[in-house]
């Protein structure tokens, strides 16, 4: 193949990058599927009032629709317990019991007149006579919205005339139904930007950016100044040093929720011996305040992220340091340059790119911060050390609030991208340069 | 600053380590305390008079540790094997093939390793119920591409340009197609590199926290370190088990720390320096 002319040798070019394109293919497609697509669907949830816990709300509507198989279901027992009532039923609730039975024939019918709901509305009653699963897309049927706000008018209706009703024999049947009958009716849940302007609004979420935002910057900065002395101290020939760096890596290659659990014990406000610690050298008052006050929480986060965190910057640091070579200190010395000049012309000028690289990777590890906080304090006390990654967590899982915590995981993503745009405009193309 | 090392050094080094290893230190002595010196004026005592190993036998007996532990293995395991030869293909390419839009798709890869993954936990949660693969391996492996991928991905590139270029050529001159160089001549010099890679995956994977508590809330398919996250209960905290279970789930790391470390540093370190 090699041995022809130069047409071949086109050819063979040509094909590099297509196999190379191909190489390539299966990583960037499972990138843009579980990284790309996922943010951007992030971003349209947070357009939506979505929550999992609310059946006409636990997708996203862009148009009034009517749920048949919510509708046949709940109308069919509802029917039935009517019919219950109405065998015990005095005058007064019989009147309304009929009045409501017949309301609901009534809009049984006018829904039949539709030949689009009709149609559906046979396969999907036949399919629960079968007792079928139904498609959660094939259940849906559209409708316009002046008949969409016509038919709720009715629905609500229906169940205030049953609300009102009292001696029932079992209440909870009839009103239940009614109600779950009048969730059928599906309305759009766009809602724009409001998700955004509550929260740009909302005292916690600022109070969240806050935390977040003492917690990077002080936690980075502590692990920066004593990762450089750790770096600098263990940057030179010495017994035992495979150990030292092991030892050192032991932090960070436990699990975060670990670390997080040993130091919630060593916090205790009972049994905690560096608690103990910090009230025998009067850092705190009484060991039990260590936890449980803003600052006490606070600091004692950024001491366990200290702790983690700071033997992979010293690492980072000290590979950059063996990058200087020892003949530009030997020159500096013959020069009379001391240790600290040596240090501020010869050490920081050529580490700047990698305390850049570094501060980048821990600032943006420390802005997502998530696990160390979710086990050691929950965001407490008073959601003095809740983070926005929390917030966030916490809004869309715990309270499946899913519009809402997209928006604001959304912010986190957006404050991310600003930092990391900051930290690669200062390091320029260093980073991704095809170095050869 | 190859300077030798003093005493003094000794000593701070020696103080050095001692403030590190604490806190390891601590939970290996409380984990062997029995409950009644957890509590009280014994809590602060650095040693037990009565060591024992009921808090190693309740974590194994009312918890179910030994799912976890399984779990947590197959879920990092396959995520380590299927993400790093996805990687060696991509990394491969990137580092020693020609073609346009490579500076981009390098971009790409480390932007993506800076997506929040709070930001992605929406739609991938409700992709994941609506395919009923929430509470399944699958379900999590899938996700942990996310974190992985990029990771293997920019390890990978720095290690396969490091290894010389004549190889190819030679190899191409005695007419070895593409594949057939990256399989014959490329992989086995790159094996320290792809292992060193598999490594930092695996380790990423294991200490994943926020898919494995969202996406697997069953006890069946829970990982280490959700299920240790949820020893504390409403009222109580057992420090004894919580204890015991850091030190079997810290002992494994601990050895893989001190045989692997040369090759754990270089992957930290790799792309972060220029050389």
């Amino acid at each position: 193949m090699s041995d022809h002319t130069s047409k071949p040798k086109k050819k063979r070019k040509l094909s590099e990058s297509s196999t190379a394109y191909l190489l390539i293919a299966p990583s960037l497609l499972l990138i843009l599927v579980i990284a790309i697509w996922p943010v951007i669907q992030s971003f349209y949830f947070s357009l939506f009032d979505l929550r999992l816990n609310n059946p006409t709300k636990s997708e996203v509507h862009t148009s009034h629709m009517i749920d048949l198989q919510r509708y046949l279901d709940n109308y069919f027992l509802l029917e039935g317990a009517i019919d219950n009532e109405l065998d015990k039923a005095d005058q007064g609730n019989a009147e309304t019991l009929n009045g409501v039975k017949e309301d609901l024939s009534k809009l049984d019918s006018s829904l039949l007149e539709d030949g689009k709901i009709k149609e559906r509305y046979e396969i999907i009653d036949e399919k629960l006579m079968n007792l079928e699963k139904v498609g959660s897309k094939e259940k849906l049927v559209e409708v316009e919205k002046d008949r969409a706000e016509e038919i709720q008018t009715e629905l609500n209706d229906i169940e205030e005339k049953l609300k009102g009703l009292d001696e029932l024999e079992d209440p909870k049947a009839v009103k239940g139904l009614s109600s779950a009958l009048a969730d059928s009716i599906i309305k759009p849940n766009f809602i724009g930007f409001d998700h955004y302007a509550k929260n740009l609004t909302d005292k916690r979420m600022w109070m969240s950016i806050w935390n977040t935002v003492v917690f990077t910057v002080v936690s980075v900065a502590i692990e920066l100044v004593i990762g450089l002395m750790i770096a600098l101290l263990i940057n030179k020939a010495f017994f035992g040093r495979g150990l030292v760096r092991a030892s050192i890596l032991i932090p960070w290659a436990i699990p975060t929720v670990v670390a997080a659990l040993m130091w919630k014990f060593l916090y205790d406000g009972q049994n905690g011996i560096v608690a103990k610690i910090f009230e025998e050298i009067g850092l705190v008052e009484r060991m039990a305040t260590l936890l449980t006050n803003d600052t006490g929480a606070m600091f004692s986060v950024i001491f366990a992220d200290v702790w983690k965190t700071t033997p992979y910057m010293a690492l980072l640091l000290l590979a950059g340091l063996q990058t200087i070579p020892t003949s530009m200190y030997e020159a500096a010395a013959i020069d009379g340059a001391n240790k600290w000049k040596q240090f501020f012309t010869i050490t920081l000028p050529l580490l700047k790119t990698s305390i850049l690289v570094a501060l980048l990777f821990r600032t943006l590890d420390a802005f997502r911060v998530f696990d160390l906080i979710f086990v050691l304090t929950g965001g407490g006390p008073a959601n003095s050390t809740e983070t926005i990654s929390l917030l966030a967590y916490k809004v869309m899982i715990a309270q499946s609030n899913f519009g809402e915590g997209s928006a604001l995981s959304v912010v986190v993503f957006i404050c991310v991208a600003i930092i990391s745009m900051i930290y690669i405009s200062l390091l320029g193309r260093d980073l991704l340069e095809d170095k050869k | 600053m190859q300077k030798k090392a003093g005493p003094l050094f000794y000593v701070g080094l020696s103080v050095f380590i001692f403030l590190v290893m604490f806190p390891f230190l601590w939970i290996l002595i409380s984990s062997l305390k029995p409950v009644s010196e957890l509590f009280g004026e014994k809590a602060f005592v650095p040693f037990t008079s009565d060591p024992t190993f009921v808090n190693y036998q309740s974590v194994f007996v009312n918890h179910p540790f030994l799912t976890y532990l399984k779990n947590s293995l197959i879920v990092s395991g396959v995520t380590t094997i299927y993400t790093v030869l996805i990687a060696s293909f991509a990394a491969y390419a990137i580092a020693r093939m020609k073609f346009k839009g490579k500076t981009v798709i390098l971009g790409l890869v480390l932007s993506v390793s800076m997506f929040p993954q709070i930001a992605t936990i929406s739609p991938i949660y409700i992709i994941l119920k609506n395919l009923g693969l929430t509470n399944s391996y699958i379900g999590l492996i899938i996700p942990y591409t996310t974190i992985t991928l990029p990771l293997s991905i920019w390890i990978l590139v720095t290690f396969f340009r490091k290894i010389p270029f004549d190889l190819e050529e030679a190899a191409k001159i005695d007419g070895a197609s593409i594949m057939q160089t990256y399989w014959r001549v490329i992989l086995p010099l790159a094996v320290p590199g792809i292992f060193t890679t598999a490594i930092l995956v695996f380790i990423a994977a294991w200490n994943e926290f926020l898919f494995a508590l969202v996406l697997n809330t069953q006890e069946a398919y829970k990982t280490v370190p959700v299920g240790i996250a949820m020893f504390q209960g409403q009222f109580t905290i057992p420090w004894g088990e919580i204890s015991a279970a850091t030190v079997v789930v810290t002992v494994p790391l601990v050895i893989m720390v001190l045989l692997f470390q040369r090759r754990i540093v270089s992957g930290l370190t790799s792309g972060a320096v220029k050389e």
